[in-house]
């Protein structure tokens, strides 16, 4: 192919905007064109699509096919009915299955409990930047739970959570019942969640010491010298100037809780106590594996996909917002 | 420059598309002649080599001229995996099962090989999980079934006799009471994964319900509502309510937390598994074998004779796309053969099929169990589907809670037990 040689096939990629510049005044000659061979605007009519193929290849072979296959997977049935269709049945079942109906019902109190796993990483992150005494040793303490895998998470909590271990152990010192932290199924939910958002906080915390490099030093000084207290600066500076930064860290903190969990529940509490603690995922993985429902359980991937959407579609919404606010 | 970019970019996606295509041809064995292919989930262990060596050796006697090649797979994909070889109508010409459902789903794939191993038919035990309609289809290698055990250093710390456990309940209840006034817990459960209700409806079903209601269950006719099929929900959730399991049972993982309890002495009983894990090789760790002990269920309702709850564990059928069936069916005898059987029994901790292998070795838990298997019965829980066993699993968590009624989850496991 003789793409090499011809005039640079990247113009109508960048069609005018940033790469405007950066194209030579020759191209742009009107005595360049006629010399053109006819091989030549071919190419460079061709290459974009040639240039964005791999990655149009992958995301359809690798992504698009294999979603529409289940799509299509969940409307057939399982067992003695593989491969027929059965219509809607799939989805029907699911939401008339209370198990599934807990796990959508913990997908909602993972929403509402999303500003608390925001704010905690947020306060922390505000604290280091006004360097508290020891903020550079937090720094680093803060961001080491990031690093282990949510298997070694959910171990050392079961150890610590257990009826008979160490935390049971101090109220009682104090005086306290014991309590079944991951037995007792209007808590072990909270647990699970607040165990999540410990291992995983450091990352948004990092997010959100990068967003305060941005802060200007001089509107902090300026509200000092006002007089105003922690919290008005907190409140009225630091969050409206880190918006962004806090939009960003809602949405992947959002996203993290709704796929990443499963290591820390399959650990943890295998869903249970009485089924409390299911997530979809956790219900997919169930009914895939253990049940022999595959098809079913391509429903609820479906389900979760079509979640997973909505949040996905929020995240541009709001990033587009703040990119004109700005 | 723009040209390397899209050639190696090309290149990249070449590479992976051929890479995706050649993934699912790994794991593929067909039979050829001379050779048998044989699929399970134990040959990659230590403690199964002497035993395929015996089996090998023993099939080497009657085919010198037929080479035998075993694939290990991994246990959590193997049924996966078995899947997708009987949908494409190739794969192994012999392969594992686990008895009960996992074989009779899947008849359809396999061989009846009934009068090829009608000679090892008195020789072995635990037919009954591998047999759909009268057939046979796979040879048993293991026994897997639910003894009640007991510390016998506790029984003695609580006065009580450790060589005569209780016979009825009321007896077994205030036997409790000695040995938590003793300082230990009556039982050690794990019912994290609701598996600790499965162990418990059949370590216990022997002497709840009568023979009659026994056999019917078995057979598919559940009567959910009898009273003493709630008379096994009933005393689940009076043992909690009495505070006669360990703490915390449905935040304590059966595998291998419940078993931890019972082996370091801080609870008197479990109900555990006889081959695997779980059982009194695993115990013997910490146990000595003269300090453990195995009792029969003690009697709840009157007139009933406990018996030991087993099944067949796992045993090798033959594939139906095999050439020569008779042949693998050789293979299958050999894999169950007394010598072979007898080092599986020795190394891998299991009770094998082979009831005439001398077990008085390994202490008198093993012997006591061994002596049980003539007069034991398939286990309750094994009978049932898979959907109602996840059911009772969660809804026993909630007898424990106290969040429900004994009524309410019979009628519940009735309702998903006539689904299924």
């Amino acid at each position: 192919m003789p793409i090499g040689n011809t005039q640079p096939s990247v113009r109508s990629a960048s069609a005018g905007r940033a790469g405007g510049a950066a194209v030579t005044p020759a191209a742009h000659q009107g005595g360049a064109r006629p010399r053109r061979t006819r091989g030549g605007l071919r190419a460079e009519r061709y290459a974009p699509y040639v240039l964005v193929a791999p990655a149009v290849l992958i995301i359809v072979v690798l992504r698009l096919y294999p979603l529409l296959l289940g799509v299509n997977f969940s409307f057939t049935g399982d067992g003695a009915q593989n491969g027929t269709a059965v219509g809607f049945g799939n989805y029907r079942e699911l939401f008339a299955d209370p198990l599934f109906q807990t796990a959508l019902r913990n997908v909602g109190l993972l929403v509402l409990l999303l500003p608390l796993a925001v704010a905690i990483p947020g306060l922390l992150a505000t604290f280091i930047y006004l360097r508290v005494p020891g903020h550079r040793f937090y720094r680093s303490v803060y961001f080491f739970p990031a690093v282990l895998s949510p298997v070694i998470v959910g171990a050392i909590f079961n150890l610590l959570l257990a009826f008979d271990g160490p935390l049971n152990a101090v109220l009682s010192s104090v005086g306290v019942d014991p309590i079944d932290w991951l037995g007792d199924p209007g808590i072990a939910m909270f647990m699970v969640v607040g165990v999540h958002i410990w291992a995983t906080f450091g990352m948004a915390l990092v997010v959100f010491l990068a967003g305060f490099a941005t802060l200007d030093a001089a509107l902090l000084d300026a509200a000092r010298v006002d007089g105003a207290s922690l919290p008005q600066v907190v409140w009225h500076v630091i969050v409206p100037s880190l918006s962004r930064t806090i939009q960003f860290v809602f949405v992947t903190t959002m996203i993290g809780m709704l796929t990443s969990m499963f290591g820390l529940l399959y650990v943890m509490t295998s869903g249970g106590p009485e089924g409390s603690t299911y997530l979809p995922e956790f219900y997919i993985w169930k009914q895939q594996g253990q049940m022999n429902r595959p098809a079913l359980a391509s429903a609820a991937s479906t389900i979760l996909f079509m979640i997973m959407l909505v949040v996905g579609l929020l995240q541009i919404k709001l990033l587009e917002r703040s990119g004109k606010e700005d | 420059m723009r040209q390397r970019a899209i050639w190696s970019a090309v290149l990249v996606v070449s590479l992976a598309l051929a890479g995706c295509g050649s993934a699912s041809d790994s794991g593929k064995s067909t039979s050829s002649d001379g050779k048998l292919v044989v699929w399970d989930w134990k040959s990659g262990e230590p403690f199964a080599k002497s035993y395929l060596d015996k089996a090998k050796a023993d099939f080497k006697k009657k085919h010198a001229d037929v080479e035998v090649e075993f694939v290990a797979q991994p246990f959590d994909q193997y049924y996966t995996l078995l899947g997708a070889a009987i949908q494409s109508g190739k794969g192994p010409d012999v392969m594992l099962f686990n008895g009960g459902g996992q074989i009779r789903d899947r008849v359809d794939a396999l061989v009846p090989i009934t009068d090829y191993v009608a000679e090892d038919k008195q020789r072995l035990a635990g037919w009954d999980a591998f047999t759909k309609d009268g057939k046979v289809y796979a040879a048993p290698v293991t026994l897997q079934g639910y003894p009640i055990y007991y510390n016998k250093a506790i029984y003695q710390k609580a006065s009580l006799d450790p060589a005569s456990p209780a016979t009825t309940w009321d007896k077994f209840v205030a036997d409790c009471a000695a040995i938590a006034r003793a300082g230990s817990k009556c039982f050690a459960l794990g019912n994290k994964e609701g598996v600790g209700i499965q162990f418990w409806i059949s370590s216990l079903g022997s002497t709840t319900l009568t023979a009659a209601e026994y056999d019917a269950w078995i057979a598919g006719k559940r009567d959910w509502n009898s009273a003493n099929v709630k008379r096994l929900f009933q005393l689940w959730k009076e043992a909690g309510d009495k505070k006669m399991n360990s703490d915390g049972a449905n935040s304590t993982a059966m595998f291998n937390d419940s078993f931890a309890l019972f082996q370091s002495g801080k609870a008197a009983h479990v109900m555990g598994l006889m081959s695997d894990v779980g059982h009194w090789q695993d115990f013997n760790e910490f146990l000595t074998p003269e300090k453990l002990g195995v009792m029969k269920a003690p009697v709840i309702t009157a007139g009933t004779t406990p018996s030991l709850p087993y099944d067949g564990g796992i045993g090798y059928a033959v594939a139906k796309w095999t050439k020569d069936p008779k042949m693998a069916a050789e293979l299958v005898r050999s894999l169950s053969s007394a010598e072979a059987l007898k080092a599986f029994y020795a190394d891998a901790g299991a009770i094998a099929a082979d009831t005439t292998i001398d077990v008085s070795q390994a202490g008198p838990a093993v012997a006591t169990i061994v002596g049980e298997l003539k007069s034991g019965k398939p286990a309750l829980h094994v009978a049932l589907s898979s959907k109602t066993i996840d059911l009772m699993g969660r809804l026993s968590q909630q007898l424990l809670s106290g969040s429900i009624t004994v009524d309410e989850v019979v009628k519940q496991l009735a309702a998903s037990d006539q689904a299924g």
